[in-house]
Order: structure tokens, then sequence, then C-alpha cells
């Protein structure tokens, strides 16, 4: 049984494995979309609530419990976000936004079906599309604020933006009834 | 989520938004457009764009098994704790069962009902009237209801009952928890832990912050969830008093029944006495045992 059944089945012991699995994940996204290292923190803890609150309402029938996780977490952090957007940006010099390594899920057996679909994904896509994504997906940036940073036409970085989501979305339904017709 | 081959595929306007609404505020003018586009392709596409978007990110975090802290996990901890207490509070509330005030039910159930808890009740009594035939009463004898288990000694904590806790907390099998206050007024400033030991069906239960009571008006109860018996029926395990000058009481627990499967610990106020059920008006502590 998954963790998150087990969590919404009343099973405290699968609290801490939930951590376990998910803890990395979590804090990583907390930290690249959020402000402070302390915000981060309070989101970390927001978005764990948030899934024991859920947990119930988790479907492997439309994806990995990881995929779950990492949606719920998305949520919460832009919603964190769009808050905070209005208030006074931070200092430029301490905003960091790392480049995107994109290890390979491949090698990783705890991966999911799906990172290993958009890696896919991504590998087709130029190194400029895939720039424009990582600012908004993983670092939260606003379209006119990557078009900003980037000097690029706002129209360009939409469309950047719309060719690499399509694609892989293209990636996950394919495969996903691709998969089905197997069975 | 649209199928290859779909009829109606979302167009590049429709994708623009839902993209942009994935991580910022849509203009007005934006957000009618999107409103105005067909919900049902609309609805899919964006459940898929979420999920591409949720992908990319898996993609981009494969492997990090970093955690900020042990604190902040400890916080994570606290959250579901407190939560499954509430939880579990919430859904025992839900039977409503109280012998102070049952809900409608049919004739036969009830009469069941008020049968056992009558019989429980005069097994109860005569407990209590031996024990006062045997001992003069004393402050913390239940006045008007007989209880469940015997009242355990008030404050000041006995050493005995402090080195006992101790004792028990020493062996491997014993179960240790922490109960959380909730927001029940009489739990303000409350803190709590209990420790089980399945082998010898003992266990302490310390209490610190629980404000006096007036054992003529109520008493604190203890209980004790068992999994494998019916939920809505904890197994009561010692009716207390607080006194005056009362920082921290040590309550042995002990029940009548054996406990299979600890599963929850919960303190309650209730009538003088204790009851068969707990009414659950008043939930003062609450905590869960986790395993592993």
């Amino acid at each position: 049984m998954s963790l998150l059944k087990r969590i919404a089945g009343g099973d405290s012991a699968a609290v801490r494995e939930c951590i376990d699995q998910y803890g990395g994940l979590v804090w990583s996204l907390a930290r690249r979309l959020s402000r402070t290292p302390a915000d981060a923190e309070d989101a970390t803890q927001e978005i764990f609530l948030a899934l024991w609150r859920n947990a119930g309402r988790f479907d492997e029938a439309k994806g990995s419990e990881k995929l779950f996780v990492a949606m719920l977490a998305r949520r919460r952090l832009f919603d964190r976000l769009r808050k905070t957007r209005s208030e006074p940006p931070m200092d430029s010099s301490t905003e960091i936004l790392e480049s995107v390594e994109w290890p390979d899920p491949g090698a990783r057996s705890e991966a999911s079906i799906e990172a290993e679909q958009a890696k896919r994904a991504l590998q087709q896509l130029r190194p400029e599309h895939r720039q424009v994504l990582e600012l908004g997906l993983l670092h939260g940036l606003t379209q006119s604020e990557i078009a900003a940073r980037l000097n690029m036409p706002l129209g360009t970085v939409k469309s950047f933006m719309r060719r690499g989501i399509a694609r892989v979305r293209e990636v996950m339904n394919i495969e996903q009834y691709a998969g089905r017709a197997d069975v | 989520m649209s199928e290859p081959g779909s009829p109606t595929p979302p167009d590049a306007a429709m994708l623009d938004l839902l993209i942009k609404q994935l991580t910022e505020d849509l203009s007005p003018e934006e957000q009618r457009t999107l409103d105005g586009m067909d919900r049902a392709v609309m609805s899919a596409c964006a459940l898929d764009v979420e999920r591409a978007a949720a992908a990319i990110s898996l993609a981009a975090t494969a492997g990090l098994r970093e955690f900020p802290s042990q604190t902040l996990r400890s916080r994570i901890e606290q959250d579901a704790s407190t939560l499954f207490a509430e939880s579990q509070i919430t859904a025992l509330k839900s039977f409503e069962l109280t012998p102070v005030r049952p809900r409608p039910r049919s004739r036969a159930s009830a009469a069941g009902w008020y049968a056992a808890a009558a019989c429980l009740l005069l097994a109860a009594f005569g407990w209590l009237r031996s024990s006062q035939l045997s001992a003069p009463p004393t402050a913390n004898m239940p006045s008007t209801v007989p209880s469940i288990a015997p009242p355990p000694s008030p404050t000041p904590v006995p050493p005995k009952l402090a080195e006992e806790r101790a004792a028990l907390l020493a062996l491997p099998q014993a179960v240790r928890l922490n109960l959380n206050a909730t927001k029940d007024p009489a739990a303000a400033g409350v803190s709590a832990d209990a420790v089980w030991d399945p082998v010898t069906q003992r266990g302490f239960l310390r209490i610190v912050g629980l404000k006096p009571n007036d054992p003529r008006i109520e008493q604190y109860q203890a209980w004790i969830f068992d999994a494998s018996r019916d939920q809505r029926y904890p197994l009561s395990a010692g009716v207390f008093d607080v006194g005056g000058n009362s920082a921290e009481v040590i309550v042995p627990l002990h029940a009548d029944l054996p406990v299979r499967v600890a599963k929850a610990f919960a303190v309650t106020v209730e009538a003088p006495g204790g009851v068969v059920v707990p009414a659950l008006h008043h939930v003062v502590a609450l905590g869960a045992v986790t395993t592993g």
C-alpha cells in the first residue's frame, strides 16, 4: 500500500517514512521557490501539513505518489510566491538562481516514471527552451521577469514555455496510453 | 486528460494562459478570456499542464536527499501527530456516543444499550459499596456515579509512583508517547505523556498544567484506544483529580479489559466517578502511539 494511503488510513508510522521519502524533494523545491531559508522551512512545513490533510486524495491511477507530492508542493509554493510578489524585491546580489544540472533520473532507482519521461522530453528541446522552463517552473520567475532577464520578447518566452510543456505533456500522455494498451 | 487524437485539442492561446496561471496571476482580461473557453477541454488540459510542470520539477530534483534540519523534521512530525489526534476526536465525536445525551436510536438498540450500561453501573456500584464499607470515603471517592477504575492517588506525586513510572520506562517493550493538548479551555498549557507496558498491562500518565478540579462536579478520566476493539468504546484507564497545588500529576493506568494493541491515549473531563463511554465533550489531551 502506498505511503499516502497508509497515512490516510491513520498509520502514524508512515509519517516518518513519508518524510524520509519526500523530504529531499519538497525541501529542494521549497528552497528554489522561496526567498529565504526561513521561508523555505515554513513552506516545507506547510506542504507536509497539506500532504497529511490531502493524503486520501492520492489516486495512483492518475500518476505516481511522487508526482502527487510534487504537484501539491508546487501549488503551495506558487501560492506563497504570489503573495510575496507584492513585497519589495530582494537585494539582487543575494538572489542566486542556481542552474539546474538535470541529474539523470534513469540512473536512480527511486526516480519516478514521470521524471524519466520529462527528462527524455527535455533532452529534445533546445537549451534556450530549457532555460526558460527552468527560470519559470523551478525558480518562480514571472514571464515578464524571464523576458527581462534573458533580453527576450515576452511572446518568445511564452512560446518557449508552451513548446516545452507541450513536449513533456505529449511524452507523458503517449507513454501513459501506450502503457494501457500493453496491459 | 486528453487522449491522442482527441477531437478538440487545446489551442496555443489556452495553453499559454494555463501555463501562465501555473506560476502567476492572470490579468482580469486574461481571466475573462480563459473563462470563455471550452470548460471540458480546459479542465483536462489544466491537469495535464500541471502534471507536466511537476514532472519537470521531479526531473530537476531527482536524487536530491538533503533535508534541512532535525528541528524542522520534528515540527512536521508534531503537525502530523496533532492532526491525527484532532481527526480521531472528530471521528469519535461523529458517533455521539454519550450516556448523558444518547442520540435517537431504535427502541430495541436503545434497550440493549441501557441494559448493558445498567449492568456496568450495577457492577461498578457494587464495587463502590464494598469499597465504602471497607474504607472511609476520601475526597477523591466518586460521589454520585461509580467509577470504572479506582481513582489513583492525587497530588503531590508520591515518590513511589515516580519510581514505578521510571522503572516501566526502562522496559524495552514499553510503549511511550506524548499527548497533545486540545483546544478545550481546560487544556490550555497542558503537556502530557504516557507509558504503557503491554505485558503487565500497566502504565502511567504524567500530566502537567491541568487545572484543579472539584471532584463533586467533575473528574478527569484516562482512556486507552485498543486497535483490536471498536474505536467508539475506548477502555477506561482510571479516574483522577488534580489538586490546587499540583504542578505535575502521575496517574497509574489500568484497564479492566485486556489492551491488545494500544493505539491512542486520551484524557477527558467527565461526571464525578467517570463514565462507561466517554462523552468527548471535553477532551483535554490526546496522543496516538507511533510505531517504527
